[in-house]
């Protein structure tokens, strides 16, 4: 069958929706847009090829620069997988700590993907409401590792400082702050009825699709696929995680699932600061020779580094897997395929949250 | 100084678009810009409106350290935004290309070689209230009095 196309529409790289370049290419009939397809490369850096061949310590750096959004976890990766090849252990009190902090990362990463998406769809008021929780947030990240983004928190052994009571007690009170005020912001996106126009129904990934693709993160959870790497540490399920999983599969689901993974951090953050006890927060060791595949869930779903370091101390291969990859291929090839509207392309793009530095690094 | 150049310096100094160009960051920087955005820096009180659309932008906001696709479209992107324009460099990497310039990098900084800088605001990243102040600072030198140092510049000829 001939392919009948009005106009290839492109839109980015400069876009207002877009917090990074990227370019998706529509081909439309009428206002019904058939296929997308994204064209990235405009922030393509290299940090693999210049990890080679460095010593350990400045890869820890490196690595945290793979994404500003979500540094907390590609430190937490890295530093793991370096702690796997030496066999260094780490006191309960650091892994408590280390989930803290990732937890916080992980609710103002999903409060910026969602404002990125209710502003995507024009809700500002919404978006900006979320803009101003995320700072609550990032107040909380400040307090505990004394900056906002790319915070080194997280080093061989442990963590490098320790949380004073009197932080831990403002941490606490910030959780109580972002839980009130999410329930309200989950109620207006609920049940808001233009909200749910331009979401229900609407960027619908299917079973098929999914499976096939090796979709990650919470675009996976809202398809009810199972996948999260959480589910590996014992620690996770003492501090009350559990898998959250939607059904729906549309843009709807996907932002739901972020708030509901919300909560959940929330709670978790909650539990691991009754948790501490008093302790070490940082180990010695030697570092060794070896290799290791490691996986850690980061905001966007699964995160693996795989890295190989010689005697000498030196990074002789390292490959970065992140979790946008798969979601934006998913996103471009299954999610805007035969949408109704042009406008519904940039959400339905934004609602896989796609982390562009992640993907091209 | 006319009637008019005063009304113009009075409605440039409380408008002011920006535009913010990622040019190879990590999307640190770009996340401190948008945290500006946020009620609680709340850039927009300042007269500063993030449209991120290059075409009636007056400042342009350049994260990162320049990436090979970027090196030819920055400059073009830098023709299209219209008189007066100005650049802020959010970051250490268009100064110096940060920890990225190493052996094997894919960016070329600084950013200055390809198109005029203004001013830079250095850190990796800068808080989100050095860039608000950095945006106005240096808009407040550009825009006043602007078609006054034009003509000076063109030896009288205004356009």
């Amino acid at each position: 069958m001939k392919k009948v196309v009005d106009v290839s529409l492109p839109i980015g790289p400069i876009h207002p929706c877009f917090k990074e370049p990227c370019r998706i290419k529509c081909e439309t009939s009428g206002e019904r847009v058939l296929t997308t397809e994204v064209e990235l490369g405009y922030v393509k850096k290299g940090i693999e090829k210049i990890m080679i061949g460095r010593p350990w310590q400045e890869t820890i750096f490196l690595a945290e620069r793979v994404c500003g959004i979500c540094s907390v976890v590609h430190n937490t990766v890295i530093v793991e997988a370096l702690e796997e090849i030496s066999g260094i252990t780490v006191s309960r009190r650091a892994k408590i700590l280390r989930i803290i902090l990732n937890e916080l990362d992980r609710i103002q990463s999903h409060l910026l993907a969602n404002y990125s998406y209710c502003y995507t769809i024009e809700h500002e008021t919404l978006a900006m409401y979320l803009l101003n929780l995320r700072e609550t947030a990032m107040d909380s990240i400040e307090m505990m590792t004394g900056t906002r983004v790319m915070s080194a928190y997280i080093v061989p052994g442990g963590v490098r400082e320790d949380l004073s009571d009197e932080n831990a007690a403002k941490i606490l009170e910030a959780t109580y702050t972002l839980e009130t005020e999410l329930k309200r912001y989950v109620k207006m996106f609920e049940t808001g009825p233009m909200i749910a126009l331009r979401s229900k129904g609407i960027g619908v990934l299917s079973a098929e699709d999914a499976l096939a693709s090796g979709v990650v993160g919470p675009t996976a959870r809202a398809n009810g696929l199972p996948r999260d790497a959480r589910e590996a540490d014992p620690l996770y399920h003492e501090l009350g995680w559990h898998m959250i999983l939607r059904t729906e599969s549309d843009n709807f689901a996907r932002i739901m699932l972020r708030f509901q993974e919300l909560f959940q951090s929330v709670n978790i953050i909650r539990n691991g600061l009754a948790a501490l006890e008093p302790g070490k927060i940082r180990n010695g060791g030697e570092m060794k020779a070896g290799r290791v595949k490691h996986t850690v869930e980061a905001p966007r779903g699964d995160l693996t580094y795989d890295i190989e370091i010689d005697s000498a101390g030196q990074v002789v291969f390292v490959s970065i897997q992140t979790p946008s990859i798969p979601n934006i291929e998913v996103a471009s090839h299954a999610m805007m395929k035969n949408l109704a509207s042009v406008a519904d392309v940039t959400s339905t793009f934004i609602s896989a949250d796609p982390c562009i530095a992640c993907a091209e690094r | 100084m006319t009637v008019l150049q005063k009304l113009k310096n009075a409605v440039r100094k409380r408008s002011i678009h920006v535009c913010y160009v990622n040019t190879g960051s990590c999307n640190g920087c770009d996340i401190e810009i948008l945290a500006c955005l946020a009620p609680k820096y709340d850039i927009e009180q300042y007269g500063i409106y993030v449209h991120n659309n290059p075409r009636e932008a007056d400042v342009i906001l350049v994260t990162g350290g320049m990436s090979t696709q970027w090196l030819d479209k920055l400059p073009d992107l830098w023709d299209r935004v219209p008189e007066p324009k100005a650049v802020v460099t959010i970051g250490n990497c268009p100064i110096s290309g940060c920890v990225f310039n190493r052996p094997g990098k894919l960016i070329d900084p600084p950013v200055s070689k390809y198109i005029p800088v203004t001013a830079a605001v250095p850190g990796c990243p800068p808080r989100p209230s050095e860039i608000i102040s950095a945006i106005l600072g240096a808009a407040d030198i550009l825009f006043k009095d602007y078609e006054i140092h034009q003509k000076e510049k063109k030896g009288g000829s205004h356009k």
